[in-house]
C-alpha cells in the first residue's frame, strides 16, 4: 500500500504531464483547425440535428475558440483542475452528440478537426470517433482527481511534495 | 502562510479563468463579425434576396418548382453532380419548367470565394450557366492557389466574355460581401453539405436522386 503511495507521488505527476499534452494537444488542434472556418464550423454542429438552427451557428462560432483556449491553459499548466473539468465536459459532450447521431441513422463527419457535414451514407467513422474521444474523457478525469503535474506553470502545492519525501524517509 | 498563499492561488486561478473567457469573448466576435453579411453589399444584377441571395432563373414563371441548389466551387462532388445534371438543369431553365436559384456557397476556403465572386461577374454578362459549366469542367485542386484571377479570366475569356467589366470585377472582387451574405443565408437555410438540393423546399434523397440522372431528372420535374 505504502509502496503505491510512492509511485503514485513519485510517478503521478509525470503521467499527468502527459494527459495535460494529450488532452490539451488535441484540443488546441481541433479548435485552431476550425478557427478561420467559422462558416464550415457552424455546418458541422448543424449537421448533427440536435440544437435549433440559431443555436448551433452561435456555437460553430464560439467552440473553436473554447477549444484553442483551453487546449492552452492544459498545454502550459495554467488552472489545471478547471481546464480538465472544461475539456472533459466537452469530450462526454462530443460523445453525446456522436452517440445520437449514430443512433438516429444520421451520416455526418463529426467536423471535430475542421471538416464535418453530411458525408455520404457508409463514409461515417462513428465508433473510433467514440473510442478517441472517451479516452480522452479519461485523461481529463485523471486530472481533475489529480492536478498537481509537472512542468506546469501553475505551483506544484508543497504539501504535495512535501509528503512524498516524507514517506520515502520512513 | 498557507491560508494567504493559497488565497493568493486562487485569486491567480480566477483572473486565468477571467482571460481565458475574455479570449473566447473576443475571438468568437472576430470570427462572428468577420463572416456576417451585410445589407449594403453589392450584388448581381440576377439576384434576388428574398432567395437567400441566390442567383436566380426564371423568377417570374408561374406554377413550376422551385429549385434550390447549393454548392461550392471547390468541392470535388459539386463538380461530379455539374458533370451529371448540368445539361437536365440547364434544359429546364431554358424550357422554362422550373425555377432554379444557385448559390455559391464558399466554406471550403478563400479560393471559393474568389470563384463565387468571379461567377457572379459572369452572371452580369448573363453568362453564369457557361461560366459554372466552364469552371467545373476546368475545377483546379482545392486551396492549391490555382484558383486566380488569372484563372478565373481565362475561364470567362474561354466561354466568349471579353469585357473589360468583367476582368475588372475579378480583379477587385467587388462581389465578395455578397459571397458573405449567400453562405450566411445557406447557414439559416440549415445547409450541411454541398451539393444540396431543395425542390419546393424538401431536400432531394441523398441515397438515390444526386448522382442518376434519370431519378433526377424525375424529381426535378415533379409538382
Amino acid at each position: 500500500m505504502k509502496s503505491l503511495q510512492i509511485l503514485n507521488t513519485k510517478f503521478g505527476p509525470w503521467l499527468g504531464l502527459l494527459s495535460r499534452l494529450t488532452l490539451g494537444g488535441v484540443l488546441f488542434a481541433a479548435g485552431w483547425l476550425k478557427l478561420f472556418h467559422p462558416a464550415k464550423s457552424q455546418m458541422a454542429v448543424r449537421a448533427y440535428e440536435l440544437l435549433p438552427i440559431s443555436i448551433a451557428n452561435f456555437l460553430g462560432i464560439v467552440l473553436p475558440w473554447l477549444e484553442v483556449a483551453i487546449g492552452l491553459t492544459l498545454i502550459l499548466g495554467i488552472a489545471v483542475r478547471f481546464s480538465a473539468i472544461i475539456g472533459g465536459g466537452l469530450m462526454v459532450v462530443f460523445i453525446l452528440a456522436i452517440s445520437q447521431a449514430s443512433l438516429r441513422g444520421l451520416s455526418i463527419d463529426c467536423g471535430c478537426f475542421g471538416g464535418g457535414g453530411t458525408v455520404e451514407p457508409g463514409q461515417t467513422k462513428y465508433l473510433s470517433e467514440i473510442f478517441r474521444d472517451a479516452g480522452l474523457a479519461l485523461l481529463a478525469l485523471y486530472l481533475i482527481r489529480y492536478p498537481m503535474t509537472r512542468f506546469a506553470i501553475e505551483k506544484l502545492d508543497r504539501t504535495v511534495t512535501a509528503t512524498a519525501d516524507e514517506i520515502e524517509k520512513e | 502562510m498557507a491560508a494567504s498563499a493559497a488565497g493568493g492561488d486562487k485569486f491567480t486561478r480566477n483572473l486565468v479563468i477571467g482571460m481565458v473567457a475574455l479570449v473566447v469573448v473576443v475571438g468568437a466576435s472576430f470570427s462572428y463579425f468577420g463572416s456576417k453579411g451585410s445589407s449594403t453589399a453589392a450584388i448581381p444584377s440576377s439576384v434576388s434576396a428574398a432567395d437567400g441571395y441566390g442567383i436566380v432563373f426564371n423568377k417570374d414563371v408561374k406554377d413550376v418548382p422551385t429549385i434550390n441548389i447549393y454548392e461550392d466551387f471547390q468541392c470535388p462532388v459539386c463538380a461530379r453532380f455539374e458533370a451529371i445534371n448540368g445539361p437536365t438543369l440547364e434544359k429546364v431553365i431554358a424550357d422554362k419548367k422550373a425555377k432554379v436559384v444557385y448559390h455559391v456557397l464558399s466554406f471550403l476556403g478563400t479560393e471559393s470565394i474568389l470563384a463565387a465572386n468571379a461567377a457572379a461577374c459572369a452572371s452580369d454578362e448573363d453568362k453564369f450557366l457557361a461560366f459554372h459549366t466552364a469552371f467545373y469542367a476546368n475545377q483546379p485542386a482545392e486551396n492549391a492557389g490555382a484558383i486566380n484571377a488569372e484563372f478565373l479570366k481565362s475561364i470567362g475569356v474561354s466561354i466568349g466574355i471579353d469585357s473589360p467589366k468583367f476582368a475588372a470585377c475579378v480583379d477587385n472582387g467587388g462581389y465578395s460581401d455578397w459571397v458573405k451574405n449567400v453562405a450566411e443565408a445557406g447557414a439559416k437555410a440549415n445547409v450541411n453539405s454541398t451539393p444540396t438540393v431543395f425542390v419546393d423546399g424538401k431536400e432531394i434523397d441523398r441515397n438515390t436522386d444526386y448522382f442518376n440522372v434519370e431519378a433526377f431528372a424525375k424529381v426535378i420535374s415533379k409538382k
